[in-house]
């Protein structure tokens, strides 16, 4: 296999650029002015034109919608790991009545079209005065995570040794205190493979977001789309430009931290 | 020593949380598909199934098209680049950064992206514009009725493949390097390799992918909704859950979007469960 090597590797090349090439593509458009486009849309840019983004930057709210994503997800990934760890730890290690069917119960939201709960969700935020407020998110985003989450901590809660746990019962420790002391630092790993999956989900969430907020109590995801809709069919270079600022941060994050990224994401498909 | 209170405390927050946001909604959601803007008790549901509705029909037809087209070029498409991966390989990490990237990136901008690309006219996208350098005539992808679906299904696609390849990767890891050398050793070819060591090596790690893609393709939304956003032309890029999003709140009509989204529930479920059912007993085997 070893002749092989060159050739895999040009083969791989060619198609991570193509594959690639959509990305790179919305950031060099971003540089380039209307008539430059409409010249040619595989033309590089010229010169370093900032002007889409000073026209992109006047239409939305970007710094809103960043810190409304960073605060709807990081109050949502803090619960929904605290909840599920919780959770997880008592299906993992208590024996109680209908124990089975309350976690089938749960992981069946791992299935459930999120679809189906946006109409009663919309009415029920709409009478709480929510409506239009990035808190109505943060309900819907951790019951939808817990599954998942709760399904990841069991098995890892399973796969530790009952001995210190046990230990600590014995000097006095009071079961919730084992979990909370003993266990959860020891989930760690677990936990950090959870907020990670989690933290992703919930920033690119749009079908929720759409239906609950709006303009300036909006995410990132939702932000894009009302900037990109109104900027698509008169100006595709402040749509890139647009699109840029809303990727890019969160593409640095990845290429940074892609190792637990990728292994976040992967995680419920894999077993934990 | 475990009283029922702890188990209560422990459960409480998750269960508290989940039956707010997702079972009580559901209970809703049927309510509303009973008796919220219909004459009779299920006049939505005979309006949608036994009078069918063409709309309906459709979005549920082009579903079953995503979930079988999902499964046709995603999972090969994934199992040739983790081939193409697995092993040493220069570079590799960087190649499997730039397939895994489009996860990560929110499906809206995904979705943008590629109706430039697929923009038709004179400010022609760079499909077009690479059709037109190569001597061929333009196409309207998105406004072809015939063309719409399979090329939303395309980008789709170009955002999942890499999450499948890094799954199937981790199997092909998985997969001890001795059964290979005694193959080498007994002359297989590199085909007979594949169909008699890595494919059924990799079985149960498919399995999983498909489960995962079948019902992703059931619920998905997102980038429909951003590509297409009247559902193409008479609904022939709708899906269920877009048809049911407009119905309810564009069309206002709650009941009916209701009876659409408990009818979509019952068929992930239909198809979800026994999917699952076979996914665990695999494992525990």
């Amino acid at each position: 296999m070893k002749t092989w090597r060159p050739f895999r590797f040009s083969i791989a090349a060619v198609l991570s650029v193509i594959f690639g090439y959509p990305l790179l593509w919305m950031v060099l458009t971003s540089f380039k002015s209307r008539a430059e486009l409409e010249a040619s849309a595989w033309s590089l840019p010229t010169r370093f034109y900032l002007g889409n983004f000073r026209d992109v930057l006047s239409m939305g709210h970007f710094g809103r919608y960043y810190l409304n994503s960073i605060v709807v997800c990081g109050v949502s990934v803090a619960v929904a790991s605290l909840a599920a760890a919780a959770a997880a730890y008592a299906f993992a290690r208590l024996r109680f009545r209908g124990k089975e069917a309350l976690f089938l119960l749960l992981l069946s939201g791992m299935m459930i079209p999120v679809h189906v709960t946006l109409i009663p969700l919309h009415r029920m935020m709409s009478s709480l005065g929510l409506l239009n407020s990035p808190v109505a998110l943060i309900g819907p985003y951790i019951a939808f995570a817990l599954p998942v989450s709760t399904f990841i901590l069991r098995a890892f809660f399973e796969s530790l040794p009952r001995d210190v746990e046990d230990a600590a019962q014995l000097d006095g420790c009071s079961p919730i205190g084992a979990f909370w002391h003993v266990a959860l630092p020891l989930a760690a790993p677990a936990l950090a493979t959870v907020i990670i999956f989690n933290f992703v989900y919930m920033w690119n969430e749009f079908a929720f977001a759409l239906t609950l907020t709006s303009g300036t109590t909006t995410t990132l995801p939702v932000g894009i789309y009302e900037v990109s809709r109104s900027s698509f069919s008169t100006h595709v270079p402040g749509m890139t430009a647009g699109l840029t600022i809303g990727v890019i941060p969160g593409l640095i994050v990845y290429f940074i931290a892609q190792k637990h990224i990728v292994k976040g994401m992967t995680a419920g498909a894999l077993g934990g | 020593m475990q009283s029922r209170r702890t188990v209560w405390l422990l459960l409480a927050p998750a269960l508290a949380v989940y039956g707010l946001f997702v079972l009580w909604p559901i209970a809703q959601s049927v309510r509303f598909s009973l008796f919220v803007g219909s004459e009779a008790v299920g006049g939505h549901f005979a309006r949608l199934l036994l009078r069918p509705d063409g709309r309906f029909l459709r979005a549920l037809g082009n579903n079953v098209l995503l979930v079988l087209l999902s499964l046709l070029i995603q999972l090969p498409c994934a199992m040739g680049l983790a081939l193409l991966l697995s092993g040493r390989l220069p570079g590799r990490g960087v190649f499997r950064t730039i397939f895994f990237a489009p996860m990560v990136i929110p499906t809206v901008a995904i979705g943008f992206l590629w109706r430039f690309i697929y923009q038709p006219g004179w400010q022609g996208g760079l499909l077009n514009q690479l059709l037109m350098l190569v001597g061929l005539g333009t196409v309207d992808w998105l406004g072809n009725p015939g063309i719409d679906l399979f090329a939303i299904i395309v980008t789709v696609s170009w955002r999942h493949v890499g999450f499948h390849t890094v799954i199937f990767l981790a199997g092909l890891q998985g997969i001890p390097e001795e059964i290979y050398e005694a193959a080498r050793i007994d002359g297989a070819t590199v085909w007979e390799t594949f169909r008699d060591i890595t494919l059924p090596m990799m079985r149960p790690v498919i399995a999983v992918s498909a489960t995962l893609s079948l019902v992703g393709s059931l619920k998905y939304f997102d980038i429909f909704y951003v590509m297409s956003p009247v559902g193409g032309t008479r609904g022939s890029a709708d899906l269920v859950t877009t048809y049911m999003y407009r119905t309810a709140f564009s069309a206002l009509n709650h009941g009916y979007g209701s009876a659409i989204a408990v009818t979509l529930l019952v068929i992930t479920l239909l198809v979800a469960v026994p999917a699952m059912r076979l996914l665990q007993g695999r494992r525990t085997q």
